[in-house]
């Protein structure tokens, strides 16, 4: 489902137009990327928790210049997801539509 | 992880930016998570824009051990919800820990073998890197002085454009401080390497890889021309020549200066000539060198054999060339140091025609060795040439 089909079936649930459900979802969006880029989280109920952590500074092989490089330690969004939707999709065969 | 928001907060919030009520914005949210769902639950991800995509990943199964008994157990295969945040969110998210890049870990010493080969060294003939090392003892005294003068200049040269690789001689590479320490043509050039008196191991291991990349090029440049009388000549040589990127630093801290040049004795008559043969593995800054007592000077060679020259960087072997008396090397007439400023000047034009970016540094040193000239043929050079020659 890309984003064009969520809007439209998400406006046609909550009654609201397409442009103001865009809206309410970028501002959805905003307000959890404000708080991840804080380094909090935010848990949203039924699909799961949004929070940061930090990965190591690692060391990777580029065979182009037959070397290593240092990769510097970076913030990551970390997903982890709510019980009950694990339990829901558990088994779920996907298919690559 | 930290601090979180709870749904009751973050639906406040949503309520509060998008004005409108707690309950709409809560079923705002409840039908965006059902959607997700449905939409996973279908096997296709979903993504929001700006944001990012959850989709299902399965999960091979796999051994554990059950937490409380502690027996093996096998974790069968099931699938999983994943969040692939799109770069926006990742870098807003990395934005604290932004500045920090990738840099190479220790870098791997490839060419250590090919240096260590002394005798070689010399037996190819590598003009410019004699020309390099001998340089360093030779620098005559006023130039010593322009560099105490710029002393301060010198942290604005060092980013200084990095080799040209077409040139011919192709004697180039970049030392401690990462500003070009030779060139492709050798005295100007090597002055301001002679600044760079920091971190000399650096330099001389700078030195030592040039001198391999040097054997290699004449190697392949002469394979064709005979070469009897090189050879021996040059093992002799070999030893002390390879000592001197040690020695050079002492040299330079301090230095064996030989009286002014700048006292200009009164101008005497012509200057005289003779002739002499080019040997196998002269170069301009050797003959200037072995004939002159100074490599510095090797420019006025260049001047009297204007004509018969046609690239300063390679002399024909068994080609007889012009080389100027002069009376005292290290007090020059004023004529002869005018000969000296004229040659460097020549190779200027020489060097705007063959490697442009060289050029400006001919210039210069034909300033220092004669100001008047410089100020004569003002109008035949590039005006960013001049303001660097007179500047520096």
């Amino acid at each position: 489902m890309n984003y064009k089909e969520l809007i439209q079936k998400l406006s046609d649930r909550t009654g609201n137009s397409q442009t103001d459900t865009k809206k309410i979802l970028g501002k959805t969006v905003s307000v959890i990327t404000s708080q991840l880029a804080d380094g909090e989280g935010v848990s949203i109920p039924h699909l799961g928790t949004f929070g940061t952590r930090m990965t190591n500074e690692r060391k990777i092989y580029n065979p182009h210049f037959d070397d290593f490089i240092i990769v510097p330690e970076k913030r990551v969004v970390d997903f982890t997801q709510a019980a009950d939707l694990k339990e829901k999709i558990r088994f779920q065969v996907s298919s690559d539509e | 992880m930290s601090d979180k928001i709870t749904f009751k907060e973050l639906v406040e919030r949503i309520a509060q930016e998008t004005s409108q009520s707690h309950t709409s914005a809560n079923s705002f949210i409840s039908e965006l998570v059902e959607l997700i769902e449905m939409g996973l639950k279908s096997g296709q991800p979903v993504s929001i824009s700006g944001f990012g995509k959850f989709e299902l990943r399965w999960m091979n199964e796999r051994k554990g051990t059950h937490p409380q008994t502690g027996e093996e157990i096998t974790i069968p295969g099931q699938n999983k919800v994943v969040f692939k945040p799109f770069k926006a969110l990742r870098e807003t998210v990395n934005s604290p820990f932004a500045h920090l890049e990738s840099e190479l870990a220790a870098k791997k010493v490839k060419s250590l073998p090919r240096e260590v080969k002394p005798t070689e060294t010399k037996a190819s003939g590598s003009d410019e890197s004699i020309e390099n090392l001998i340089f360093e003892r030779a620098i005559p005294p006023h130039l010593l002085e322009t560099r105490e003068a710029n002393e301060n200049l010198t942290t604005e040269a060092e980013p200084e454009t990095t080799g040209n690789q077409s040139s011919l001689s192709g004697a180039f590479l970049t030392d401690a401080g990462g500003r070009r320490s030779s060139y492709t043509d050798e005295s100007s050039v090597n002055i301001v390497h002679e600044k760079s008196s920091f971190n000399w191991s650096m330099a001389a291991a700078g030195i030592l890889v040039m001198l391999a990349f040097l054997l290699f090029f004449f190697v392949t440049q002469r394979s064709g021309e005979p070469d009897s009388a090189a050879p021996q000549e040059s093992i002799a040589e070999a030893p002390a020549l390879f000592n001197e990127p040690e020695t050079a630093p002492a040299t330079d801290l301090s230095p064996p200066v030989p009286p002014e040049i700048e006292a200009v004795s009164s101008g005497s008559g012509e200057i005289t000539s003779d002739e002499i043969q080019i040997r196998s593995g002269d170069s301009l800054w050797v003959l200037a060198e072995r004939e002159l007592g100074n490599p510095v000077l090797w420019p006025a060679i260049y001047e009297l054999n204007r004509n018969s020259i046609e690239n300063p960087n390679q002399l024909p072997v068994n080609f007889s060339i012009q080389i100027p008396r002069f009376s005292d090397t290290e007090n020059l007439t004023k004529q002869e140091r005018e000969l000296v400023a004229e040659g460097y000047f020549s190779l200027y034009h020489w060097n705007l025609r063959n490697s442009p970016q060289e050029a400006r540094y001919f210039l210069w040193v034909a300033g220092i060795f004669s100001e008047d000239l410089l100020s004569k043929h003002a109008d035949e050079v590039r005006e960013e040439d001049l303001a660097f020659a007179l500047n520096r």
